[in-house]
């Protein structure tokens, strides 16, 4: 009898705590010490990051003893810190006879084809004087200037040359992703095309607008 | 009338659809995309714990600060463009901050955000890499662009492909290769890499009417990175080609290169 007793009370006790034990996890501590996985501090991945630079330019381009042509071309930029970038571009002329075939009025020095001048160039380009210019009292632009030099190469006349190029910008920001460039570029090699070799430095003057992503 | 001839050939050309106005218009629908694709939602929000954070008007320390965020005041974080992060306060005052201050900041659960300007020693634990250099290829003027993975510390596997120009010919090389670094961790980290690829000669068409040529071959490098700042190294490299030609003997070629590599 005293037995069947003590198992009554202990079924008792044992019911009678579970739900003691469950109502501890439902307490108030249940929400100071909740689940880890939502406890996840903000890492890079969170934040959109806009390192690279995409750009498309028009200019004039002198191209020595080949006249002065309208150029366009694009270029592509990491920004590796605020002051360095990275800069690989392309650009696309077309020649012009030389003052020889214009007066000489019959010689023709380069075929159609051979008249197309392009060019691309990997560079290192370095930001400088970064400021503000101002249109009216309350509306500014960021603005900064640079200067960039590399290498590349050119196609011209059916031959391809390995070219320097040295240059120098000025970037205008309308907002935080667009931006508008003036910028000018000496593009130097050596080529025979006339019998003796000559190195010329054929100048750019180019306006672009890039957006950043 | 021969003076209207000259005339009319030094007048600038102004040609209906030239290539370069096509590049120009197909450009643009990049310029587009690229626009619509840059549009983001749900910025993630920090409150200044125990400073105050000068705010620029531009990424770089050399725009004006304009505004100071106090303690305690929310932000927005927009984007990062290099160390810098654009925000937004409460007030709706926008600029950018260096990302140094962020150690300065707590997220909504109280943790400081895990958001650091890059080190060497995130280079170690970064996948890709990559970069360009030039150089001498053995008289002719070389340029070439690599890219890379990095599998391990030590090992990276890598593509190069560059362009050399010289007086004779002119030569492509496209190269797959891998790459030993023993000491990655060292601020200038010496190399070795082997690799194998084709190069393509083309002789310079004035001098010689020669025939276009194609060739494997193998390179041996040695080479060393140098730890300049944030993601950026300098690479200095030595490379031998060993050029396999149909002919009996095999050409020997040693080109040096300085370079730029940058890791994501």
């Amino acid at each position: 009898m005293a037995n069947r007793f003590q198992r009554l009370l202990l079924g008792l006790a044992l019911a009678g705590s579970a739900p003691l034990a469950v109502a501890q996890d439902d307490g108030p501590l249940g929400d100071i010490v909740g689940p880890d996985e939502e406890r996840r501090s903000l890492s890079e991945r969170d934040l959109d990051t806009e390192n690279f630079e995409f750009g498309v330019f028009y200019g004039l381009m002198s191209v020595e003893d080949f006249g002065s042509n309208d150029i366009a071309g694009a270029s592509l930029s990491y920004h590796v810190s605020e002051d360095f970038f990275l800069q690989a571009n392309y650009g696309i002329t077309e020649t012009r006879e030389t003052s020889y075939e214009l007066l000489s009025g019959a010689v023709e020095l380069l075929t159609e084809d051979q008249r197309e001048y392009t060019y691309y160039n990997l560079s290192l380009g370095y930001n400088f004087l970064p400021g503000q210019i101002y249109l009216s009292e309350n509306w500014s632009f960021n603005t900064s200037a640079y200067v960039i030099g590399g290498a590349g190469n050119t196609e011209f006349a059916g031959q391809e040359y390995f070219t320097y190029n040295l240059g120098a910008g000025f970037k205008l920001f309308a907002t935080d992703w667009l931006a508008f460039d003036l910028g000018m570029r000496g593009h130097v090699f050596t080529h025979e095309l006339f019998g003796r070799e000559v190195e010329v430095n054929n100048l750019e003057a180019r306006l672009g607008v890039s957006v950043f992503f | 009338m021969y003076s209207r001839r000259v005339l009319e050939r030094s007048l600038p050309r102004w040609p209906g659809p030239s290539a370069a106005k096509k590049l120009i218009s197909s450009l643009t629908a990049v310029l587009l995309t690229l626009f619509c694709l840059s549009a983001q939602a749900d910025d993630p929000k920090v409150t200044v714990a125990n400073t105050f954070i000068d705010v620029h008007t531009g990424p770089g320390r050399g725009y004006p600060v304009f505004y100071i965020i106090e303690k305690d005041e929310e932000i927005t974080l927009e984007k990062r463009r290099t160390d810098w992060i654009k925000v937004t306060t409460r007030r709706g005052k926008s600029g950018w901050i260096h990302i140094d201050n962020l150690a300065h900041t707590q997220d909504a659960s109280g943790q400081v955000p895990d958001i650091a300007a890059a080190t060497q020693d995130d280079y170690l634990e970064r996948r890709w890499e990559i970069g360009f250099a030039t150089g001498d290829f053995d008289g002719a003027d070389a340029l070439s662009l690599n890219a890379g993975f990095r599998f391990t510390e030590h090992l990276t596997a890598d593509l190069r492909l560059s362009q050399n120009t010289g007086q004779f010919s002119d030569s492509q090389i496209l190269s797959v290769g891998l790459m030993h670094q023993p000491f990655p961790e060292w601020r200038v980290s010496p190399y070795f890499r082997l690799g194998t690829g084709q190069i393509r000669i083309e002789p310079s068409a004035t001098l010689v009417e020669a025939e276009d040529r194609e060739d494997n071959l193998f390179q041996t490098s040695l080479g060393t990175y140098v730890y300049l700042t944030r993601r950026f190294f300098l690479r200095l490299d030595a490379t031998q080609h060993q050029i396999l030609t149909s002919r009996d003997t095999n050409e020997e070629v040693i080109e040096w290169q300085i370079g730029f590599n940058v890791y994501f």
